[in-house]
């Protein structure tokens, strides 16, 4: 079979292998899967948010017919281990832990918490089920605010921390504040506030639990970014002995961050299938995953800004609240990653900040695309409210700030050298294509016609996976495994830790693969989602790109390197002669010399070798990140306000990224757009909204608004491919950056277009109502930096 | 009660609860799972099927109802082994992450280009207005449907 040299697939938008499947309606989604005998669970749910539970009656529900079995939290205590969340302790979270129960015990702490689970036949009787099930409840006063949970005379939601403080206050410095501070021009003070959203996939979380008493094995079928880490939290509650427990996934209807482990309600149904002998599905309705599969967010942040008179950044003191909400897992180890990351690409001298957590009556706090977002939108936003003031543009303030490409690169205040950081190019190159000065002529003409645009630009970069450090021995994300063995079928099979749920990794690795051991991108099988097959590994942290498609570039080089290892005996030619193109291995130069590697797999596996031939064509490969690099780019947003109506809308939207080598730009494309989309609906109409009660006010898609189609603009994108760092392993991240920077790129815009108002935004959430409220009270409680000596603290925001 | 409808031309008769929703009747009792269950509010359109000739969301639509109907789902989109020119130019536009939404968009994309074969982006977009994508960020969804359009037109 003779081939013309071969394309390279890697670079190329090859259309994906998983789409036949998904197209015609055979994706295996978790809900999809029926097992013989199999149950339904459905949670009965707090409808309080803050209470202590005085007695929970199953009874009634036990007699419905059809309902095989309820749990009060009591009961579920008794059938599982205590101890806390498995995915606190997997990240080591520090302090005390919360009192971690699957459902309530002694007392409900947000709208929502699960109190009871029903088993019956159906979903629909479980349902019926719940109807019958009474809790008497008797009413605390709920903490509703950070504010309040900041207030020692504030009820605690556990009683074994004794006060409301989930992560307690801490202060680090870089560099020299006072002196900074003190001889800088002008002094700034905001405060800027980030609302409470959350992931919502359009696929909830789930489960099907299947223990087999006869085996005593658990095998779960789950929707999970990590069937390891899943199976991790399985074993620890259930006190089972690893090789006991087997988790699977199929397909996954997307995540964004909520998906990581197994969820309360789902280590509840494996609980209940193994007291029961009988498989468990639990599928969350919409209800059940805008109210309590968690939330995100919600942090307040005390800015102080010093500041040159010709706008130079020299120094930030900022105070950050962060509300964990109930349950506290991931909120806590926030602050830490907004600390790391809040110099950006900026050369800043000095920078101070203060963190405290608190715990509140609401949604647990979930990893949500870009956990750490807030401190781009914080830095982002308070460079625009500078500009203003100092009467600079948000461009040159930028650029005037940014950190200068140089060798030795520039090193971050907080640590991390900023290694092939492409900040200043992307800027420029996203304002040469919105044209910013034949915008503002636009802008001029549209205001004389009472008609509002604005434009906003935000950059950002992302660790993804970061740089390596100069003296660190391990790469910058630790590392990632894979084996990978050639079959008989002449298929090279990678198996891989990552768990997609939209990220098309069947597509991108078996691009690298292909490329790098020389077979047609056909020829390459992704396995994905089984414990007992796939190493340890997470899909999240935009971390695939870099640390999965590395691993698989270095083992498809290793495999390769043992198969023409063992060619060589069998074909009798030096393995240096040889080389594999098109699935076929052969002596260069020589094309009928070719052999399938699926013959050469056959022969391997016939057994007729001995001892002094390696005839396993299997690898195990780890990789550390190599080099590593940065994620990064500048967005731009041209928008119009509706002064009348309060309605946004994004006229255009420009992006520059830089996320190193492409492996498929339609996916990297789609992974910066569905960000966007994602940071659009941020601003302009998602909210996770409690009242004053902690009542939650958005448990449907008639309050909690998405974008739709014709919210969300054309999204035009332009790459960077600036700086390679590593020999081989370029690729870079782009998962988490669209959610990262859309946000302050379109509140500056909406901020430009309405400053002949005199509008000062301090928020992240800008729904029509607000908008109108930020016109009519424009002018009140305008910030301003206070020239030195004098520096007053003049309060900004609300 | 008793209903008895034809699915992708097939006719099934089932014997069912009067509260049960098409959406469920179709992935529980008949095991076509392509269509999904996206809210309890009739907001998002992941139940998007035909009934007889037109997209509803079969979430908001009691199986008694479909009774004597002819109802299309994703699994009967392709013609046979070739795949409708709207499963191909979302194939070919990338125009679907991890897919929980498509089934809905690609039978509400082929409604439109039924009645309209050739939208303009802004009709696609106010057509899949009713349905919720979380990955795409839409663009590539209306991408692959004009595509399909050119591609009918001979394009
Ligand atoms: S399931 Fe959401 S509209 Fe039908
Ligand atoms: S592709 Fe995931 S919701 Fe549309």
């Amino acid at each position: 079979m003779a081939q013309i040299a071969a394309q390279r697939y890697t670079g190329a938008s090859i259309r994906r292998s998983e789409d036949p499947r998904l197209l015609t309606g055979r994706g295996r989604y978790v809900d999809d899967i029926k097992l013989p005998g199999m149950l339904h669970a459905a949670f009965v749910r707090s409808p309080l948010a803050h209470a202590r539970v005085l007695s929970v009656d199953v009874c009634a529900a036990r007699a419905l017919p059809g309902v095989v079995a309820a749990f009060t939290g009591a009961d579920l205590e008794a059938m599982t281990v205590p101890g806390p969340d498995a995915l606190s302790t997997l990240m080591g979270a520090a302090g005390p832990t919360p009192e971690f129960t699957l459902l309530a015990t002694d007392k409900v702490r947000f709208a929502g918490d699960p109190v009871a689970v029903v088993i019956a036949e159906s979903r629909y009787l479980a349902e019926d089920g719940c109807e019958l099930v009474e809790v008497d409840y008797d009413e605390l006063p709920p903490v509703a605010s950070a504010d309040f949970a900041l207030d020692p005379g504030s009820p605690p939601l556990f009683a074994n921390l004794g006060d409301n403080i989930a992560r307690s206050r801490s202060r680090n410095e870089f560099g020299d504040i006072a002196a900074t501070f003190a001889g800088a021009d002008r002094v700034y003070d905001f405060r800027i506030d980030v609302h409470r959203h959350q992931n919502v996939p359009m696929e909830g979380r789930g489960c099907v639990a299947s223990y087999d008493p006869d085996l005593g094995v658990l095998t779960m079928h789950a929707a999970t970014q990590s069937v390891h880490v899943a199976k991790i939290a399985v074993t620890m509650r259930l006190g089972m002995e690893p090789d006991k427990v087997r988790v699977l996934a199929g397909d996954i209807g997307g995540s964004f961050g909520l998906k990581i482990g197994a969820s309360r309600e789902e280590l509840a149904t494996a609980a209940a299938s193994r007291a029961l002998g009988r498989p468990v599905k639990w599928v969350e309705d919409r209800t059940e995953n805008l109210t309590a599969s968690g939330q995100a967010r919600e942090e307040s942040f005390n800015v102080r800004a010093a500041v040159s008179n010709d706008g130079d950044l020299l120094g930030l003191d900022v105070t950050m609240v962060i509300d964990t909400g109930s349950y506290p897992g991931m909120g806590g180890m926030v602050p830490a990653i907004i600390e790391a990351m809040l110099p950006g690409p900026y050369k800043l001298a000095a920078l101070g900040f203060e963190s405290v957590g608190v715990t509140t009556n609401k949604a647990p706090y979930v990893a949500y695309r870009g956990p750490w977002a807030s401190e781009t939108f914080v830095r982002e936003r308070v460079l625009d409210l500078i500009a203003k003031d100092l009467g600079l543009d948000p461009l040159e303030i930028r650029l005037r700030n940014a950190a200068p490409r140089t060798d030795p690169p520039a090193v971050m205040l907080t640590g991390r050298p900023l290694a092939g950081v492409t900040t200043r190019e992307s800027l420029e190159r996203v304002a040469k294509l919105a044209d910013i000065p034949a915008f503002r002529r636009r802008q001029a003409q549209a205001r004389a016609q009472g008609r509002y645009l604005g434009i906003g630009v935000a950059t950002f970069i992302e660790a993804a996976p970061g740089p390596r450090s100069p003296e660190g021995a391990s790469g910058p994300m630790g590392s990632e495994s894979m084996r990978l063995r050639l079959d008989e079928d002449g298929f090279v099979v990678l198996f891989t830790g990552q768990m997609p749920h939209g990220q098309s990794h069947q597509t991108t690795l078996a691009q690298i693969a292909a490329d790098e051991f020389g077979v047609p991108f056909e020829q390459v099988r992704v396995v994905v989602g089984d414990t007992d097959v796939v190493p340890f590994g997470l899909t999240g942290g935009s971390r695939s790109a870099t640390m999965t498609g590395g691993v698989t570039l270095h083992g498809a080089r290793r495999l390769k390197a043992k198969v023409l290892d063992f060619a060589s005996h069998l074909m009798e030619v030096s393995a240096m002669d040889l080389q594999i193109t098109d699935g076929n291995v052969g002596v260069r130069g020589d094309p009928a010399s070719a052999v399938a590697v699926s013959e050469i797999a056959r022969q391997a596996a016939s057994g007729e070798f001995g001892a002094d031939v390696d005839a396993r064509l299997e690898v195990e490969a780890v990789f550390d990140g190599g080099e590593g690099g940065w994620s990064g780019g500048s967005h731009c947003a041209v928008v119009e306000v509706d002064v009348e109506t309060g309605i946004v809308t994004v006229e255009r939207y420009v992006a520059v990224e830089d996320c190193g080598v492409l492996i498929n730009p339609a996916v990297v494309e789609g992974q910066i757009r569905g960000g966007v989309a994602q940071g659009i609906g941020a601003v302009l109409l998602e909210r996770s909204a409690y009242d004053a009660d902690g009542n939650f006010q958005s448990a449907t898609f008639m309050d909690y608004l998405l974008p739709t189609a014709c919210d969300v603009p054309r999204i035009e994108i332009e790459h960077l491919q600036t700086v390679p760092l590593d020999a081989d392993v370029n690729f870079r991240g782009v998962g988490e950056g669209g959610m990262i920077v859309a946000p302050p790129t379109i509140v500056n815009a909406i901020e430009d277009a309405l400053s002949p108002f005199g509008v000062r935004i301090y928020e992240q959430h800008l729904p029509p109502a607000r908008i109108l409220e930020l016109i009519a009270t424009a002018g009140s409680a305008q910030p301003s930096g206070s020239a030195q000596p004098g520096r007053s603290a003049q309060p900004g925001g609300r | 009660m008793k209903v008895t409808l034809t699915v992708n031309g097939t006719e099934y008769a089932r014997d069912v609860e009067p509260r049960l929703l098409l959406i469920h009747l179709l992935r529980d009792e008949l095991g076509l799972t392509g269509s999904h269950w996206g809210c309890d509010t009739s907001n998002c359109g992941a139940c998007v099927v035909w009934l007889d000739d037109t997209p509803v969301k079969s979430c908001t639509v009691l199986a008694v109802m479909a009774d004597g109907h002819r109802v299309l789902t994703v699994e009967g989109l392709a013609n046979g082994a070739s795949l409708d020119p709207v499963q191909q130019g979302f194939a070919h536009c990338h125009g679907l992450q991890c897919g929980f939404c498509t089934p809905g968009m690609m039978l509400t994309a082929r409604w439109l280009l039924n009645n309209n074969p050739h939208p303009s982006s802004y009709q696609v977009r106010e057509a899949i207005s009713g349905q919720v994508c979380r990955c795409t960020g839409y663009e590539n969804i209306v991408k692959a449907v004009l595509w399909a359009a050119e591609y009918e037109a001979g394009g």
